[in-house]
């Protein structure tokens, strides 16, 4: 196992890598060299040259043929996967502050939005799709499901707009916007529970479903086993597989925040950095983030094949 | 939306204390060598000042002076501006200094400012101010050397600084009221390094409470702030609306003003609505909503006291045609220049403009009649040459060599135009009502929607064929516009069209050294009607901002150059 989970942390660093590439290719290559938004609408010629030059946007993009072979990797994509690898993700083109600052500012935010949903949402899900499961086919069953896909259907843009109009901005029990302290956390929280749980718990009830089915379930029923009994200590461990996958491949998004809420509701995390990098062009947040980002999803599912083995003892890694 | 405007509560927040909260968003950090942007540029002017302003109540605007003791002495030959400092204003009290406490303003603390903001190492976006005017400050760039003084900057003795000019540049006075040109202290520079632009050490009527980044900047008084009241006289008008009930009184008038950056505009109307906030925009979705057909403000608001500004921002929004394009631009054959003439102007023609102010910019922006925007001297009432006649625009393309708008292999002439802002809805809007206004002449054109930093790089290096564009004025002289059509200011210049044309070459260089009068005024319409005959751009829009304020919300008077005007505001109990 351990050699396993070697193997899985050296693939970290191609796969982030290739993710920072498709970035790399999106706002660099595509998007355009940022020495001419950096140098302003007054901009000459020299200045464009002379930020490029420092800030080497003038080198090639991803191999320097000119100066074969010595410095063959002397070129923009290089450089910057060599600083990130470094952990040096380079300063904010618009605040010209540190992203490794930005980023430790962010996270506290973030984690306040994130991770009473995260839990709020894990408990809900798995409660109510126990309880749909040992109702099944039955009203309460039937309704469960029907909330959790009107509550999935719609957006939560809906949803935010419907609670900061009617629970803020008319009926002033929590507040609009800011992130000052607790009661500013529930609108976002509730929205997130609200928009996330839904789909969530459709999830789990299928899959306790499917183990309600099966054989050792019919057995334990035969031997006179309760139904709570069964269902909490046969089918929700049985159930673990799917719902340990669905839980720690969402552990990376406690980290990267959420976009949609954090820029609703003001919560200057790092999701709402996101958004204000991309649309400023703000590409060192935007490589920093992404690459963070990759690396705590492969991780996470790195952790998810370990908790597998935890959860089912036939799995071996190899 | 109406029901929620309808319904949102009138009584809002209770003022606790005599505190503004404002609106902004993307604030970069107070580096007034980094001031570019709008919010930036107020923030930074909270607490940074320069040795001019405007006079905040006066139109047409002037400058007037702010630490200098009065507008400069100007030598016979335009060449040399002395001004006389202030005495015994000091920056605030800052840990920077020695003592702790803030020291008096010289002479050299402007020299060094000055400088500052020519050094390429800090990549200002400012230094166009001084570096092709200052004597010795292009060689000095050039020269990399930032041991050696600049010899257009001189601090004569403590209280007196001189700037030398390479030619005369009556608009140093417009550019010397920009945050650009703010006065700093080296000691917060050296104490503070990069962290330099989260704390700021001005002269000005704020200090910095507390900053969070992409969130929320508090400022209150500067207990050391000396020497400024507010105005005691106006425009005819401004007694009658309010705007002198302070007259004489010491600024700032509020003790303190908050500046969330919000970015969704719903969270912004909520907490407008909820009088949270002290004034707003606009967004294009809720135009219709806020504002009745007549452009007035809606009953509903109208009742709960808030007022409606309309504030042209003394911009010009066209379409740009590269003058060295095959296709679109000038040529050596005197037939072929005038067929391409005739093609741009076919253009210009085919582009319903009316019809897309009121669909793209809900009628908010007005159509554009001349090169200079109203309220810049030059401007002229005289209709457009190009106003949408789809006949004319057919008969003009035609005499340009493409009947129907085919070409001579019968398909439709294809023309390339990039615009910024790829991905965005309003962007492919507008390039789908261009695209079907040329359309209907028989043209193809095709828009390109380009990130921002490609947008910038195709103009500057001159590769698109046709460029959507506008100019947002830095100070109101029509120099400012008129350099984005001088010959020698081709790509990578700022004449991004390489617009050239002698007799228009010829009148800039005269008015550039020409002080403000009414000849100079007539110079620049006369410049405005060769380049509208040229036809290197297809004029537009003007646009119009239109601001919500509350009613409890004074001594607001529209300014195009709002950014050191916090000062003045007030903030009733409400």
């Amino acid at each position: 196992m351990i050699a396993y989970i070697l193997r899985r942390i050296i693939s970290v660093a191609p796969i982030a890598l290739g993710v920072l590439l498709v970035t790399f290719l999106l706002f660099r290559v595509i998007g355009g060299n940022p020495a001419y938004r950096i140098a302003g609408k007054n901009a000459t010629p020299t200045k464009i040259t002379q930020i490029s030059h420092a800030r080497g946007y003038d080198l090639p993009y991803f191999l320097n043929f000119e100066k074969f072979p010595r410095q063959l990797f002397h070129a923009q994509f290089p450089r910057l996967a060599k600083n990130i690898l470094r952990g040096n993700f380079g300063e904010s083109l618009t605040s010209k502050i540190r992203v490794s600052q930005l980023l430790r500012d962010g996270v506290l935010p973030s984690l306040c939005v994130t991770t009473p949903l995260f839990f709020i949402e894990l408990i809900l899900a798995v409660g109510l799709a126990l309880v749909a499961a040992y109702y099944r086919d039955t009203w309460i069953d039937r309704s469960l499901v029907v909330m959790a896909v009107m509550a999935m259907s719609v957006s939560s843009l809906v949803y935010i707009m419907v609670a900061q109009y009617w629970l803020a901005s008319e009926w002033r029990l929590l507040p609009v916007w800011g992130f000052e302290g607790a009661q500013y956390l529930v609108l976002p929280v509730l929205i997130g529970t609200v928009a996330g749980t839904g789909g969530t718990l459709r999830f789990y009830r299928t899959v306790m479903l499917d183990e309600m089915y099966q054989d050792y379930v019919r057995t334990a029923r035969a031997k006179g086993v309760s139904p709570a009994k069964i269902l909490f200590s046969h089918v929700l461990r049985n159930a673990l597989i799917p719902i340990l996958t669905n839980v720690i491949v969402a552990l990376p998004f406690l980290y990267t925040g959420s976009l949609l809420l954090e820029s609703f509701f003001g919560i200057p995390g790092l999701g709402r950095l996101l958004v204000s990098a991309i649309s400023n062009g703000d590409e060192d947040v935007i490589f920093a983030e992404t690459f963070i980002g990759a690396v705590l999803f492969v991780l996470a599912n790195t952790l998810t094949d370990i908790a597998y083995t935890w959860a089912d003892p036939r799995i071996r890694l190899k | 939306m109406a029901a929620m405007i309808a319904g949102a509560s009138a009584s809002g927040a209770q003022l606790r204390d005599n505190t503004l909260y404002s609106v902004g968003a993307d604030f970069k950090g107070f580096d007034p060598a980094d001031s570019g942007d709008t919010v930036s540029a107020a923030m930074i002017s909270r607490v940074y000042e320069g040795l001019l302003e405007y006079a905040y109540l006066d139109r047409p605007y002037r400058a007037e002076p702010r630490l200098a003791e009065a507008l400069p002495e100007v030598s016979d030959d335009g060449l040399t501006y002395t001004f006389h400092l202030k005495k015994g204003i000091h920056f605030s009290d800052d840990p920077c200094f020695p003592s702790g406490k803030g020291r008096e303003v010289t002479a050299e603390d402007f020299v060094y400012s000055f400088t500052r903001i020519l050094n390429p190492k800090l990549e200002s976006t400012g230094d166009w101010i001084f570096i092709n005017h200052v004597a010795g400050a292009k060689e000095w760039v050039q020269a990399g050397n930032l041991t050696v003084k600049i010899p257009g900057f001189i601090a004569v003795d403590r209280y007196t600084l001189q700037i030398k000019l390479r030619q005369p540049y009556p608009q140093l006075i417009w550019v010397l009221t920009m945050p650009y040109a703010f006065v700093i202290p080296h000691e917060a520079v050296e104490y503070y390094g990069v962290e330099f632009r989260r704390h700021p050490v001005g002269t000005g009527p704020y200090v910095l409470k507390d900053w969070r980044f992409n969130y929320r900047v508090e400022f209150v008084k500067n207990p050391t702030f000396s020497g400024q009241t507010y105005p005691t006289t106006g425009e005819f008008d401004d007694r009658t609306a309010g705007l002198l009930e302070d007259a004489g009184k010491p600024l700032p008038v509020l003790d303190r003003i908050v500046d969330y950056e919000i970015s969704e505009f719903y969270t912004v109307w909520q907490m407008f609505v909820g009088g949270q906030l002290a004034s707003t925009g606009i967004s294009k979705d809720y135009f219709e909503k806020v504002i009745n057909p007549q452009f007035e403000l809606s009953d509903v608001l109208k009742k709960r006291g808030v007022r409606l500004y309309k504030t042209p921002n003394m911009d010009l929004w066209y379409i740009a045609f590269n003058m060295k394009d095959p296709v679109v631009g000038d040529s050596t054959d005197p037939a072929m220049a005038t067929k391409h003439r005739k093609l741009r102007q076919a253009f210009a023609s085919a582009i319903d403009v009316p019809t897309y102010c009121a669909v793209i910019h809900n009628n908010r922006d007005t159509p554009a009649n001349t090169i200079l925007p109203p309220g810049v001297a030059g401007y002229t009432t005289q209709p457009y040459a190009y106003q949408f006649d789809r006949q004319r625009a057919k008969q003009l393309i035609a005499e340009a060599g493409y009947p129907n708008g085919k070409d001579t292999t019968g398909h439709p002439l294809r023309l390339t135009m990039i615009s910024a802002g790829a991905g965005s809805t309003d962007a492919r809007q507008q390039a789908e009502f261009f695209a079907e206004q040329l359309r209907a002449i028989g043209v193809d054109l095709v828009v390109q929607q380009l990130s921002f930093a490609e947008y910038l790089r195709r103009e500057h290096d001159g590769e698109a064929q046709i460029v959507y564009a506008g100019w947002i004025i830095d100070y109101p002289d029509g120099q400012n516009f008129m350099q984005l059509l001088y010959g020698p200011n081709k790509a990578p210049g700022v004449n991004f069209c390489n617009y050239q044309n002698s007799e228009f070459d010829r009148l800039y260089e005269k008015v550039l050294t020409m002080q403000d009068c009414p000849e100079r005024s007539a110079l620049y319409a006369q410049m405005s009607d060769i380049a509208i005959a040229d036809c290197p751009w297809a004029l537009l829009t003007y646009s119009l901002s239109y601001g919500l304020f509350q009613p409890w919300f004074q001594n607001y008077k529209p300014h195009a150059f709002p950014y050191p005007n916090a000062k003045f505001y007030k903030a009733l109990p409400h």
